[in-house]
């Protein structure tokens, strides 16, 4: 026979209820981060026992799976991501800008709407391609946005950085996926390469300062 | 409104987090610009591909299950050190009494001693009263009914014993047996909760309340010490001590203790 207190029975089935729906979006996000279903499991299974554990933090309103990516991301933070690989993503050939007009309207176009379904899954397979060759922040930015769908305020909470913050390293994320698109796609013949080059990419850096000394 | 911030800015319309000001003005100018437009359809192209691609991964069937095993051993833990006043009593209408369970009465053994002494107080007792579980001592009297008990005890102990009937229906009454913690006499009472091992001491003397730690359980006072990683818990009525421990987790020994009818 198994006896618990009765608060503690009625907490551990609303945790449940409310986490369990969440399970695969924490799944599926691990397993994009590590690259590893073993990794992803135990990241996975590592969230829900710091979300459980801190349950009574969670402020209720909230959005609860944004509350367990937080946690999440922390987790894999600690665990998984070291000093001298972050360095790498903040100093290395990721680090270097991204364009603002990288893509022609021709490429646009060709990419736009991907013409049956043999294009499409080729497309899709380029895109987790080009999202693997992507930065950690960047991945967990596309993730976050794009796939979880959260709000720049919650995504803001998760990573822990400020929503202006968000918006450009998400811009930034966005713009290396369509790049690495990009290139596979030309190379695959999905696209023409690019004949109008309008524009020089302009970097963000630059973009910025002229926007800070705007009044 | 320039070409190049409208593109900068095309993933924050798409997720719909510019301010409303903005989006108006940007509104306007994706109106009379197709290149941008373009863009758009591009950002929102893009966006629905990105998820189509990377959002269809469903954790594996096992994942849910292994999780919960883990939650399983934070609540034992929290069990342990959850405030007990939230425990709340059974009724006591609502519950069997054990005592027609029991069988006929068996005396196989003498007296147990434990040591007596000035300084046999607090400590060295609660480590004879842990030894003495952990020796698993036979029963002296297994009874049919509580009567049977009461008369094997009759003129062995200065107070009347008669086994404590619990209202959780798991607790079964194994046996009895006297014994001296220290050098008072004393009843040992043998239970079994689904096939773990309880023991209720009774016996007289206030020591064993010394420097112990006190808690209250459905209403009821109790004393409680831990011992090497083992609690016991004890039970004043009546001038009697009742000491509850064995191989049950703190949680489930406290509710034994206050719900346990011990004099009646």
């Amino acid at each position: 026979m198994r006896t618990k207190p009765k608060k503690i029975d009625a907490e551990r089935k609303l945790f449940e209820e409310e986490a369990r729906p969440h399970l695969d979006a924490l799944y599926s996000t691990a397993l994009r981060l590590t690259r590893s279903p073993v990794d992803a499991e135990d990241l996975v299974q590592d969230t829900l026992v710091r979300a459980y554990r801190f349950y009574e933090r969670f402020e209720a309103g909230t959005n609860f799976k944004a509350w367990l990516l937080r946690i999440q991301m922390n987790a894999f933070v600690n665990r998984y991501r070291r000093t001298t690989r972050e360095r790498q993503v903040f100093q290395g050939p990721m680090a270097v800008p991204v364009g603002e007009g990288v893509m022609s309207r021709a490429t646009m176009r060709g990419l736009t709407d991907p013409v049956g379904v043999a294009q499409r899954t080729l497309i899709a397979r380029e895109i987790n391609r080009a999202f693997d060759a992507l930065s950690e922040d960047s991945r967990a930015m596309v993730l976050l946005a794009d796939v979880e769908e959260l709000s720049y305020r919650e995504i803001a909470e998760v990573m822990g950085c400020p929503i202006g913050t968000v918006m450009s390293r998400l811009h930034r994320a966005r713009k290396q996926l369509q790049v690495s698109l990009q290139q596979q796609a030309i190379q695959l013949g999905i696209i023409e390469p690019d004949a109008d080059d309008a524009e020089e990419p302009v970097s963000l850096g630059a973009f910025r300062s002229r926007k800070a000394k705007k009044p | 409104m320039s070409c190049k911030l409208v593109r900068r800015h095309l993933g924050a319309l798409v997720d719909g987090e510019l301010d409303p000001a903005t989006q108006i003005e940007f509104e306007r100018h994706l109106d009379v610009c197709p290149a941008c437009q373009e863009g758009l359809s591009f950002e929102r192209s893009f966006r629905a591909q990105t998820r189509a691609s990377l959002g269809s991964v469903r954790a594996p069937e096992h994942l849910w299950g292994r999780a919960l095993h883990r939650l399983d051993d934070i609540d034992d833990t929290k069990a342990r050190h959850t405030s007990l006043i939230q425990i709340r009593p059974m009724r006591w209408r609502q519950t069997a009494v054990f005592g027609a369970a029991a069988a006929a009465v068996l005396v196989i053994g003498g007296v147990v001693g434990l040591p007596d002494g000035a300084e046999y107080r607090g400590a060295g007792m609660l480590q004879d009263v842990m030894d003495l579980h952990a020796q698993g001592l036979p029963s002296d009297v297994q009874a049919e009914t509580p009567n049977d008990v009461v008369r094997y005890f009759e003129g062995k102990t200065p107070f009347p014993v008669q086994p404590a009937q619990f209202p959780e229906s798991s607790v079964k009454f194994v046996g009895a047996r006297y014994i001296r913690v220290g050098s008072r006499p004393a009843a040992a009472l043998y239970y079994n909760q689904g096939g773990r091992r309880v023991t209720l001491l009774v016996f007289q003397g206030p020591g064993i309340v010394q420097n112990a730690r006190r808690t209250e359980v459905g209403g009821r006072e109790l004393y409680y010490h831990d011992v090497g990683g083992n609690v016991v818990t004890i039970r004043q009525q009546g001038g009697v001590n009742y000491a509850f421990f064995g191989d049950l987790d703190r949680p489930m020994l406290f509710q034994l203790a206050a719900n346990a009818r011990v004099a009646y």
